[in-house]
């Protein structure tokens, strides 16, 4: 589903990866976790195109995104993202913001764009807030209304760069439930995130990155109990 | 003649300049908007030369008189360009609108790269993210967040604007300013015809005021 080959990413001088390459499979769920400025962020959006990498190749359903001629536009709408600090569209109501990518991008007409727009905002919970604006919700719903978003493009991959860590702690349990929803559901998901009960229950996989590089991967019990490397007993011994 | 006598003999005149001058202002604000627009789209462009462009038209005719830029357009242009020929007989009209929105379209690229600098790259990010191109992330979720903002700032520029245009008459345009020198170089009635001229201003420039206070509660309540 995802093949990334030896990706750099600098900027400027500074290098941000370092010669990753990660394959993740269909229906997999990744959790990337590791130390504030490791790069995880970076790694993510090389994965849809909002940061170009300096060396390598990422290739995704096929198409290879790292290639000059590729239309990102066209990758993007299969890889959806959420992000830390939700970055709904603040002019547009709850239900605009999940129709207005199926209406300009898919041309899908309103009737229809509405219609599923109203059922993903069920999946997550929030039915009567189709009309409200994303500043008269609270964080836990507007990061819902931003996973509806993504899904309403019928995405083929999903990533979330740290979406509860911008949330009150009576919030994360809301959207980590939308996520867990998911990924039952099989979608192929990049998770970072830092919260251990979440890879623990639904993570195929933990990746740990430290300084640009995956240092160490594995089953989340096998990564959490009994990590390979010191560093990442270190980190892991001051978020647990 | 009572003062009232004097303006209401001279009315007829001061409003036909009002006239022209209201036509020279919605052309000009029209012309400037637009140039405005694509010079701070072109500033904000991951293209150096566009940039360079961008910056080049900023700094010519923000840089220079008013006045000078439409005796250039007007007087020195036609020298080495033969536009009086192509706009001929309204060479003077279009010359000082041309001129009037090259300079206030200057102050306007600023505002609006302002106003589209303004809005947080998250948002842009967002856009991309669900697949819209740079052309859909503009038009539909940047410009609108943007022009809220720049309301006020281009509202002053449009009441600047139509102040600017009275400078259309050191190139004999009828507009008012121009149209009260001819009142009274035959009435010499100085005092009555300036106040006349300076009331008519102040009702234009306040009616936009107007306007522009109901659409900015407008676009509060509606677009947020
Ligand atoms: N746009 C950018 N320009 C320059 N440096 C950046 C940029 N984005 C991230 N970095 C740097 O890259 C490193 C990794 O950042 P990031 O991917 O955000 O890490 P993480 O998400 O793991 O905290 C940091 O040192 C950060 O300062
Ligand atoms: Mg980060």
């Amino acid at each position: 589903m995802i093949s990334v080959k030896n990706i750099s990413k600098h900027f400027g001088r500074h290098q941000v990866l370092k010669d990753i390459s990660l394959e993740i499979a269909p229906r997999e769920v990744v959790v990337i976790i590791g130390p504030s400025g490791s790069g995880k962020s970076t790694f993510l959006r090389c994965l849809n195109g909002l940061e170009v990498v300096t060396e390598g190749r990422i290739v995704i359903n096929g198409v290879e995104i790292t290639h000059s001629k590729t239309n990102l536009s066209l990758v993007r709408k299969e890889v959806g993202m959420v992000f830390q600090r939700f970055n709904l569209f603040q002019h547009l109501s709850v239900m605009e913001n999940i129709t207005i990518g199926p209406r300009q991008v898919l041309k899908m007409s309103k009737v229809e764009a509405e219609q599923r727009a109203q059922a993903l905002l069920e999946k997550v919970g929030l039915k009567e807030k189709a009309y409200s604006y994303p500043d008269q919700l609270s964080g836990g719903q507007q990061q819902r209304v931003a996973i509806a978003r993504a899904l309403a493009m019928n995405p083929i991959v999903m990533l979330f760069d740290e979406p509860t860590s911008a949330l009150d702690p009576e919030m994360v349990g809301e959207v980590l439930a939308v996520m867990k929803d998911l990924a039952r559901e099989g979608m192929t998901m990049a998770v970072v995130t830092h919260e251990m009960g979440f890879a623990r229950e639904v993570g195929d996989r933990v990746l740990f990155m430290d300084e640009g590089c995956i240092l160490e991967e594995g089953a989340p019990g096998q990564l959490f109990n009994n990590p390979r490397e010191e560093r990442t007993r270190l980190f892991l011994s001051k978020i647990l | 003649m009572s003062f009232y006598a004097i303006v209401s003999a001279a009315m007829p005149q001061l409003l036909y300049g009002a006239r022209l001058t209201i036509l020279f202002s919605i052309a000009a604000i029209i012309m400037a908007t637009i140039l405005g627009l694509i010079f701070a789209l072109f500033k904000l462009s991951p293209f150096s030369v566009l940039r360079k462009i961008g910056e080049v038209y900023v700094h010519i005719f923000r840089g220079l008189p008013l006045l000078v830029e439409i005796f250039y357009i007007y007087f020195a242009l036609p020298m080495v360009l033969p536009m009086h020929k192509w706009f001929d007989p309204y060479f003077a009209p279009v010359a000082g609108a041309i001129a009037l929105a090259l300079n206030e379209g200057a102050y306007i690229t600023e505002i609006v790269r302002a106003g589209i600098l303004s809005v947080d790259r998250g948002q842009t990010e967002a856009a991309l993210s669900i697949g819209m191109n740079g052309f859909q992330t503009m038009r539909f979720i940047v410009l609108p967040q943007a022009f809220k903002r720049m309301i006020p700032p281009l509202v002053n520029q449009f009441i600047q604007t139509i102040k600017d245009t009275s400078l259309l008459s050191a190139i004999s345009l009828s507009e008012l300013t121009r149209q009260g020198q001819i009142v009274i170089s035959t009435t010499f009635a100085s005092l009555q015809i300036w106040t006349a001229v300076a009331v008519i201003y102040l009702a234009v420039i306040l009616s936009l005021t107007a306007l522009s206070s109901y659409m900015e509660r407008r676009f509060q309540i509606d677009q947020r």
